[in-house]
């Protein structure tokens, strides 16, 4: 069985409008997706900025007000506030959130700040829970001296650090991570990751890595799901999105990881544009009339992508000829 | 657009119809009757009893409220105890007084804030931006009755410019003269509730004016060598203009409310020195009439300026 | 879990106190440290911060030594005694009643009242403003509509219309009436600052941790406008002084026996004693502008110490 398990999930953003001011057309920022995560497994969730992927990571965390559809975690559908509450589920699923600066309240001194889950999920005496702290701090590689610190005194990387030891304090299952470490530097990006990776190692986490960046991803990642306009378009291992992508929009993301190769600067380019011409021309190929993507249909065991039946059986064929 | 007025007064109704429900107990609910004392000091119980019964003082209040209610929407708000007059005749010739001064008023602050806020934004940081701030906080803090006392003290009394009372000289004579006494008569007021009442529009031209000067088209206009005089007129003042129209509307409530303060200091007989009289003599039909039209005015001010802000910025359009 | 985490527990207790004190000491400070160091930094300020304190401080244990309603009699004698006559040393009103008492009791009254309506509409209209923010949807719906009717109430005329309604009211009456209808500025400044503050990840995160919604609007956002709070407290001090004073101006503020600064400067209604009998009303009037303006003006510093860039005293 999965850890957790999304169905159908949609969230419709309500536009009101006209005189008695009715629903009159809805944002789709998700529109329909689903897919499992694995215990200890990092599940990569990529798309570009408004393809609803941050709207699905809340929606798993609970912080988002679902339209309908059902993510199932041991049994319960935690789109229901009540179950969310019976299973103490935020004990379990915690989040990294993008901006480490407004994620950490900034009248709070660091001890306070990594304690707050603690303090309302387990109950520790004083001497516990900081010491507890002061552990979670170590995890992520800062002095204890951080202890009654401000967010304000420490570098980007460092909060981010310290978001980490947050959502890791009550030791949960599954940690949503959206886009952790965009906000950093180059050379701040590969810590924090490394730090992720270590606490995954130890503790055993899930996570579901959200991120726009392909190069960060197929460093973290086992399994990825590619998303567009609020539905999915590819869904694979690493191995599939990355050395036999299906679906236009994957080429796309692909083709746009920089090439950090400086003698293959002009293929690179080269490859990108017939890309991008491909994409000018068959746009329609692989998209409904309405815009939208197709639902996804299995190619093997452990790819899908959506896309209409005639090119899957094509593509289906055409494996068969290779193979 | 239009939905969006219509809408707005639909969404008045409601708030009309508690407001006179409240209106309407709350006078109910004042102690003594309009009848005592008032029609002959040695009137007996009985004929008291009487005229309560034969007013319809005795029905219950939700009863008493129907017959108001429409008795007003045939334009009939029933008699003044106090003046033995009908009050929409009573009211509309106070109201007259009232609405002149506050747009006088309203005017002579547009007038003296425009200026200043220009001012103050064209200087910004400098000496005379410091001295229009202070001068606006001045203004702001203090009490506004008492800088009418002092000021019809000073000007009204000691110096002996303005007159102290009254709306007009009884001794015009009809025409011109009656008109220039009218005037005279709110210049002093006037002057000084627009004096102290530029705050808002000053500090808000100002901050505005501040941020179109750092904008990207009117660094774009001045590139292309417009001169800085025409910047200010074509540019940055006329994109100002319209939300500081709005403040108008807004200012509808301050203006009403001030004068009460303002027509007692000056015995000015608008509505709001009819409300002041009309409490000590009881007179509900009055008071309840006065706080609905107050009411309804404060409504209409804000929508006015909601819909003028809903022109400027769609934004707004869409809650 | 705990194996893992033991790994990482190489503290001791002495670490531990060492560890708190450094940070003690190099802690953000808070609002109010960074107000007072702003105070220390501007002269004129320090000025009417320590005016207005020791005004506050004089009349609220002078008038303990008066005796109110003995002072409150009529004198046929002294009628109308000129400022420093038959040891008034303030002069007398039209009823013979020393003007300086007065104006000490009169103080007393007013400022305790805009300081109770202060701390009760200030109170009350956080609560409104951080709970309408915080939640949207239909409570936040519901309050706005609450909101935009009260703000259509004509609110001299109600108050005049519940005090001729209730029949004994006294200071404490008078300041829950005040109340009702003075709490919708700070509401309003209030929500919409919530409602930005709501936005932010920290509390996305607060949620995420467990933490109720009510400890996350007190403890986690109220935490965060604090200094707008101040700020905005402060400024409705000066403004609620104007409130009583006029409405026991036009005669339905505090009763007549009880001295406000109100009532005095009424005295200036009648045409004789706005000329001749000056002092009757003119040492409240101005009194009442420097009481105004000094609160105003520490209200100023207070304001520019909540926004940093302005700051004359210490920086972050």
């Amino acid at each position: 069985m999965s850890l957790i398990e999304i169905n159908d999930l949609k969230v419709h953003y309500p536009i009101r409008s006209g005189f008695w001011n009715r629903i009159t057309y809805s944002v789709k920022a998700v529109d329909g997706i689903s897919f499992n995560i694995e215990a200890g497994e990092t599940y990569g969730l990529v798309g570009e900025s408004g393809s609803g992927k941050s709207t699905t990571g809340k929606s798993v965390v609970g912080l988002e007000k679902i339209t309908s559809g059902s993510i199932m975690y041991k049994g319960k559908d935690i789109t229901k506030k009540s179950n969310r509450k019976e299973l103490d589920y935020n004990h379990d699923v915690q989040m990294i959130f993008q901006d480490s600066l407004s994620s950490l309240n900034p009248r709070k001194r660091i001890e306070d700040i990594i304690a707050e889950p603690l303090r309302n999920f387990e109950k520790l005496d004083a001497n516990e829970e900081k010491l507890r702290v002061l552990q979670l701090l170590d995890i992520v590689g800062l002095d204890a001296d951080a202890l009654y610190k401000y967010p304000h005194q420490f570098s980007g990387g460092q909060r981010q650090r310290i978001g980490v030891a947050r959502a890791v304090a009550t030791n949960p299952k599954l940690i949503i991570a959206d886009e952790p470490v965009s906000a950093l530097d180059l050379s701040v990006q590969a810590q924090v990751l490394n730090f992720m990776k270590k606490i995954q190692r130890e503790f055993g986490i899930s996570y579901l890595f959200i991120s726009h960046d392909l190069g960060v991803v197929r460093h973290m990642c086992n399994n990825i799901a590619i998303m567009n306009r609020g539905r999915l378009v590819e869904i694979g291992t690493r191995d599939d999105i990355y050395n036999h992508p299906l679906h236009i929009y994957t080429k796309r993301l692909l083709a746009a990881i920089p090439e950090t190769n400086v003698n293959h600067r002009q293929e690179h380019r080269e490859q990108r544009l017939e890309v991008e011409k491909i994409y000018q021309e068959q746009q329609d190929k692989y998209y409904d009339k309405d815009g939208k993507a197709y639902p996804l249909v299995q190619i093997s065991p452990t790819h899908s992508v959506a896309l209409p039946e005639d090119l899957v059986e094509k593509i289906k064929h055409e494996g068969e000829v290779k193979a | 657009m239009w939905k969006t007025i219509l809408r707005r007064i639909l969404i008045m109704i409601p708030e009309i119809i508690i407001l006179s429900i409240l209106v309407f107990l709350l006078a109910k609910a004042m102690p003594g009757d309009p009848f005592t004392g008032s029609i002959n000091p040695k009137a007996d119980p009985a004929q008291i009893h009487h005229l309560m019964k034969i007013n319809g003082l005795y029905d219950p209040w939700y009863q008493q409220y129907w017959n108001w209610v429409v008795h007003l929407f045939h334009g009939n708000l029933g008699n003044s105890y106090q003046y033995q007059e009908p009050v929409t005749r009573l009211i509309s010739g106070r109201a007259v007084n009232t609405l002149w001064l506050a747009l006088f008023t309203t005017v002579l602050t547009y007038c003296f804030a425009l200026p200043m806020g220009m001012y103050a934004a064209k200087h910004e940081g400098k000496l005379p931006d410091s001295i229009i701030r202070i001068y606006t906080y001045v203004t702001y803090c203090i009490p506004f009755f008492v800088i009418l006392v002092i000021g019809i003290w000073i000007f009204g009394y000691v110096l002996g410019w303005f007159p102290t009372t009254g709306s007009v000289s009884s001794t015009a004579n009809p025409g011109f003269p009656t008109i220039a006494s009218r005037l005279y008569h709110i210049l002093l007021p006037g002057i000084l509730g627009a004096l102290f009442g530029t705050v808002n529009i000053v500090q808000y031209l100002r901050s505005e004016v501040i941020d179109a000067k750092g904008s990207d088209y009117v660094r774009t206009a001045r590139s292309k060598g417009v001169p800085e005089k025409d910047i200010y007129r074509h540019h940055i003042f006329r994109n100002s203009l319209l939300p500081i129209a709005a403040f108008a509307g807004y200012s509808i409530t301050g203006l009403l409310n001030g004068s009460l303060f303002t027509e007692t200091v000056f015995s000015y007989p608008g509505m709001g020195l009819l409300f002041i009289n009309s409490i000590s003599y009881r007179d509900y039909t009055v008071i309840t009439a006065l706080v609905l039209i107050y009411g309804i005015l404060n409504l209409l001010g804000t929508l006015l300026s909601d819909i003028i802000l809903s022109i400027v910025d769609p934004r707004i359009r869409i809650q | 879990m705990e194996e893992n985490l033991n790994k990482h527990s190489d503290i001791s207790a002495a670490d531990l106190e060492r560890l708190s004190k450094e940070a003690q000491d190099e802690a953000t400070p808070s609002s109010s440290k960074i107000i007072w160091s702003e105070f220390k930094a501007d002269k004129p300020a320090m000025v009417a911060l320590i005016l207005v304190v020791t005004f506050i401080l004089f009349v609220m244990i002078a008038s303990l030594f008066i005796n109110t309603p003995k002072m409150m009699e009529t004198d046929i004698m002294n009628y109308n005694a000129t400022p420093g006559s038959n040891g008034f040393l303030l002069g007398a009103d039209t009823g013979g009643r020393p003007i300086l008492q007065q104006l000490i009791v009169g103080a007393r009254n007013s400022i305790g009242i805009a300081i109770g309506l202060t701390l009760i509409s200030s109170t009350f209209g956080i609560c409104w403003g951080l709970i309408s923010g915080y939640f949207n949807g239909y409570i936040d719906w519901g309050m706005q509509r609450v909101y935009d009717f009260m703000m259509m109430l004509p609110m001299t005329m109600m108050i005049i219309v519940l005090v001729t309604i209730i029949k004994s009211y006294n200071a404490v009456t008078l300041t829950f009436i005040f109340s009702i209808f003075y709490w919708e500025g700070t509401s309003r400044l209030i929500r919409s600052r919530t409602l930005s503050e709501s936005e932010k990840d920290y509390v996305a995160a607060s949620k995420t941790s467990g933490t109720g919604s009510f400890k996350i609007i007190f403890r986690e956002i109220m935490p965060n406008i604090s200094s707008l709070i101040i700020v905005d407290t402060t400024l409705s001090f000066a403004e609620n002084i104007g409130v009583e004073t006029g409405l026991s101006y036009l005669g339905f503020g505090l009763p007549i026996q009880t001295p406000s600064l109100g009532t005095l400067i009424a005295n200036a209604n009648d045409p004789n004693n706005i000329t001749q009998y000056w002092w009757t009303w003119l040492p409240a009037a101005l009194l009442i502008i420097i009481l105004c303006l000094s609160i105003s003006y520490i209200g100023q510093v207070v304001r520019r110490a909540a926004d940093a860039s302005q700051r004359h005293g210490i920086s972050d």
